[in-house]
């Protein structure tokens, strides 16, 4: 069994948010206080001496008066908390979303449509390999009919209807694999804490 | 109460509890269930294998927070072996506040366990020389894309405070030339901005280590290969650490090989429960369809 103190912390911490397995109980409420207020308190800090001191305070002090503007854009955001003047949180939310909205578009287009198209397009050089060029097949099915379900201009019959099913089939696919890697996601992090409580604490395994 | 009508209402701290013991077992009892290689891991160790030694760095954005440690740190872990090993040099950085503590305790861990093997100078690893961590920077697409200038732009000083400009691997690192790959560890959704802004405007490859919930958003990218490489979850970080084995990088595996065990366990357990709550679903329906 451990001897360092903060192993012990961290295991009894863990005990705490675990007994909530069994019912509410004040020992969980103080692990979860806890918890948000540290948590809280590590993010203040870190960016206060990791973002806001580097970034602006110290060349401010240094004499580079341009970060002015950045200091100035980013109190503005304060102001939604005095009526008379709110109206001038529109400044750095209109610079944002300008910047933003300039930087991802084309950034967006490129990456996640032109892209995933030019993967979606079945060429005869797919079929250079008989098991590719079928799944290549299978994902252009797969992306017409779920594209053919979100289709609400027409009554989904015959054709349409028939295609909106299989679209159904291939989305149903997709949420199912996506439940099955959150439950492998959510057990490796219960994995983990029991690897640390009997390993670390413990000492019953290496 | 039917039998069928109790096997839908178990308590769930008895499904806790078996949950509990069905992930301990593993840790005692020598249980070994293979685990088949997915492509998409097999293609990122491909990927590092194809890089010649001593060229260009691969660069890992440590981007996880200690909540999902047990699926991501035996990933880092996994990939610094494997590029230490074949003497490619590795350049650190991270975009999430939570992550410095666990990328220092990651290449710290592996260069204590390299260097306590090293017989000679050159089999030892040295800081500045064969690896570097840069640390957290805010902004991250703006850091971004300013690396694909100047890494020394946006990072002038390491983690540990040393002018970037003193160390003899960012001497050669300038930008994305000298990058072989860039490989996020992460538990949010970081690895999307790197394809999105630094790979569309510098061509930049990515590779990813997620967690498994993220996983699944990443593979129309590794079809595209826009992801030349993906390691999902702690199963993703066990096919790593057995790749490593196998290529005789590391002397043993890791700690997510150990729980992929335990993992397997707990499937195995839900998928029962899961045919027990049908089952008791269809007979009960069926009950209330005869009384009807």
């Amino acid at each position: 069994m451990s001897s360092d103190p903060w192993i012990w912390i961290g295991a009894i911490l863990t005990l705490m948010i675990f007994s909530f397995l069994y019912r509410d109980n004040p020992f969980y409420k103080f692990g979860e206080h806890l918890f948000v207020g540290i948590a809280n308190g590590y993010y203040i800090v870190y960016y206060w001496h990791n973002a806001l001191k580097p970034n602006l305070f110290e060349p401010l002090s240094a004499g580079q008066f341009v970060y002015v503007v950045p200091l100035l854009l980013g109190l503005m955001y304060f102001t939604r908390f005095i009526p008379r003047i709110s109206w001038l949180v529109r400044i750095p939310i209109g610079f944002t979303i300008g910047w933003g909205a300039g930087l991802s578009i084309p950034a967006l287009f490129q990456a996640d449509v032109l892209r995933q198209l030019e993967g979606t397009v079945v060429t005869p050089a797919t079929f250079s390999d008989l098991a590719s060029g079928i799944w290549a097949v299978i994902i252009l099915i797969g992306v017409v009919c779920t594209l053919v379900y979100f289709f609400f201009s027409r009554e989904q019959k015959g054709l349409l209807g028939s295609a909106s099913r299989l679209g159904i089939i291939f989305i149903m696919i997709g949420f199912g694999a996506s439940f099955g890697y959150t439950v492998m996601a959510r057990v490796s992090l219960l994995i983990g804490r029991i690897q640390f409580l009997l390993g670390p604490w413990l000492g019953l395994i290496d | 109460m039917k039998w069928y009508d109790r096997i839908t209402m178990i308590d769930r701290r008895v499904i806790y509890l078996l949950l509990t013991v069905f992930v301990i077992i593993p840790f005692f009892i020598k249980v070994t269930i293979p685990q088949k290689i997915m492509p998409q891991t097999r293609r990122l160790f491909d990927f590092i294998e194809s890089i010649p030694p001593n060229d260009k760095v691969v660069m890992i954005s440590f981007d996880y927070s200690p909540q999902t440690q047990p699926e991501c740190h035996p990933m880092a872990k996994a990939l610094l072996k494997h590029c230490f090993a074949r003497g490619i040099p590795i350049v650190g950085l991270s975009f999430e506040p939570e992550a410095p503590g666990l990328a220092v305790d990651a290449l710290v861990s592996v260069v204590q366990e390299i260097d306590s093997l090293a017989t000679n100078r050159e089999d030892s690893l040295v800081y500045g020389i064969d690896y570097v961590y840069l640390g957290w920077k805010s902004g991250r697409i703006a850091a971004q894309l300013d690396m694909g200038e100047a890494i020394s732009g946006v990072f002038p000083r390491d983690y540990f405070g040393n002018l970037i400009d003193s160390l003899p691997l960012m001497q050669a690192t300038k930008n994305y030339k000298n990058v072989a790959i860039v490989i996020i560890l992460a538990s949010a959704d970081y690895p999307i901005d790197w394809i999105r802004y630094p790979q569309t405007r510098y061509g930049i490859k990515v590779g990813a280590g997620l967690t498994a919930v993220m996983a699944p958003q990443y593979y129309p990218f590794v079809q595209t290969g826009q992801v030349s490489g993906l390691m999902s979850g702690m199963k993703g970080a066990a096919e790593y650490e057995k790749l490593v084995l196998d290529h005789g990088y590391a002397r043993t595996l890791g700690s997510a090989e150990t729980g992929m065990n335990s993992q397997s366990m707990i499937h195995i357990l839900i998928i029962v429960f899961i045919i027990l709550g049908n089952v008791g679903y269809f007979f009960s329906r069926r009950q209330k369809g005869t009384h009807k």
